[in-house]
């Protein structure tokens, strides 16, 4: 099996020869949230006070994870404030959504206006735990394990589960 | 008190790294003939995976997953053995200290009734602050004081349904709504293979009882008919490892059948274990 390693953030180039089916191993710097914060991350859009929180959306990657002593590792990405938040986070810049679960339909649609793609891995904490680099709560410190993160990571193992309006589901 | 206090709490605190960390063997061996039978390459390589993070985990005695679950105790307790008031809080400190050890996810909600539920009370940020779920106690023949640790995770408890059937005196009946119910959970949960545990019993209380009970005595490599059907249809569905297609959904099934009353209704506690589940380990006293 060809295994792609894809950096983050990406480019439209790099999206746009995604397809349903590959696996990839993507590193760099991407962001972890999950049912707590996402909403949080929505309001903070709306009042444009990302950027003076040092957070950059366009063309990265949005991990659904806890970020805990414990590690890290997908949750259910179907969740309501999950799925949810997607448009706009979508809308916003992201381009990879990353956790675990199927998807609607119109969340699928939604993705491929923007070129972005739904990617699913495995919950596999104790291989990531390794390739977890360096962490950084971004905001919204009080949420605990439920923090907005910044992550550094190396080859984390995906499946492309959904892009260019195809999905696995 | 006639137990070695400390000695309790270091067995239990070691059970429940083990049920957070390891897979038994009757599972990896199941993982090893589901990898030897998939064909689509993907399938196969989720499963391997899957157990290349077990053997992982088990070698560094870390969490398998980061959400490490709640905490459940399940005691065996034989004709001349006791469970004292003394002996539960020896086990309670032991769980305490296993969450310390794993660790167990700082997932504990703090506050009164009302900011537990919509979590406005905020998150502890200890791992010990979890509390473990009301012990199950069950009486056996073997003289033994056994306790079994199980971590049970949140994506299972969001998918798994307990709920009342009609079984209009058809066995085929209830099976046949036991599988529908978890085909509709399996393709949500994103985190298969499931180990589907049921309990069968007389209300909510006794069909959840049961349903630990089967996954406290589930073996991966022994079904009864009624537990390979169910394997058997939902595995029809195409759902796969992580969702992502392939012959494996679901590894085994588990299900404990307890007394029923004379009613047209069974109450049925469905849970879909995840790709880890049961996690699980015992340990005498």
């Amino acid at each position: 099996m060809e295994i792609k390693t894809i950096t983050a953030p990406f480019t439209d180039e790099v999206l746009s020869q995604l397809k349903v089916g590959d696996i990839v191993n993507v590193s760099g710097i991407i962001y972890a949230g999950r049912d707590a914060v996402l909403p949080k991350i929505v309001e903070m859009i709306d009042e444009g006070t990302l950027e003076q929180n040092d957070i950059h959306l366009q063309g990265s990657v949005i991990f659904h994870t806890a970020v805990s002593p414990a590690g890290v590792g997908p949750t259910s990405s179907n969740k309501l404030e999950i799925e949810g938040t997607m448009p706009q986070l979508t809308a916003a810049g992201i381009r990879m959504h990353l956790g675990k679960g199927a998807l609607k339909k119109e969340t699928i649609e939604m993705f491929d206006k923007y070129n972005a793609v739904y990617a699913v891995i495995a919950p596999v904490t104790a291989l990531l735990n390794s390739k977890v680099k360096a962490k950084r709560c971004v905001a919204h410190p009080e949420l605990g394990m439920e923090a907005f993160y910044e992550l550094q990571v190396e080859e984390f193992p995906c499946i492309i589960a959904a892009a260019h309006g195809q999905s696995m589901f | 008190m006639s137990f070695d206090y400390n000695e309790v709490v270091a067995k239990v605190a070691d059970t429940l790294v083990r049920a957070g960390s390891t897979f038994r063997e009757d599972k990896k061996e199941a993982y090893r003939r589901a990898i030897a039978s998939e064909e689509l390459p993907r399938a196969k390589w989720n499963l391997e995976t899957i157990l290349e993070n077990a053997e992982v985990a088990q070698c560094n005695r870390s969490p398998l997953c980061d959400d490490t679950g709640i905490p459940h105790v399940f005691i065996e307790v034989g004709p001349n053995r006791a469970v004292t008031g003394s002996l539960m809080s020896a086990i309670q400190d032991g769980v305490r200290e296993g969450l310390r050890t794993l660790p167990g996810r700082p997932m504990a909600i703090m506050g009164d009734d009302k900011a537990r539920i919509d979590m406005s009370g905020g998150i502890s940020p200890d791992s010990d602050a979890l509390a473990t779920a009301p012990f199950l106690i069950k009486e056996v023949d073997e003289d033994v004081l056994r306790v079994h640790v199980l971590m049970l995770g949140g994506g299972p408890a969001i998918r798994g349904i307990t709920h009342r059937i009609f079984h209009k005196h058809s066995i085929d009946v209830v099976l046949d709504e036991i599988v529908a119910r978890t085909k509709d959970a399996t393709k949500m949960l994103g985190c298969t293979p499931c180990a589907v545990a049921i309990g069968v019993g007389r209300s909510q209380y006794e069909a959840t009882a049961l349903m630990m009970e089967a996954m406290v005595y589930g073996n991966f490599g022994k079904q009864s008919p009624m537990e390979q059907y169910i394997t058997d249809k939902v595995n029809e569905t195409d759902v796969g490892p992580l969702g992502l297609n392939g012959k494996t959904t679901v590894l085994a099934t588990f299900m404990k059948v307890g007394p029923q009353r004379a009613s047209g209704v069974r109450v049925v506690a469905m849970r879909p274990g995840c790709c880890f589940e049961p996690r699980i380990a015992s340990v005498e006293l």
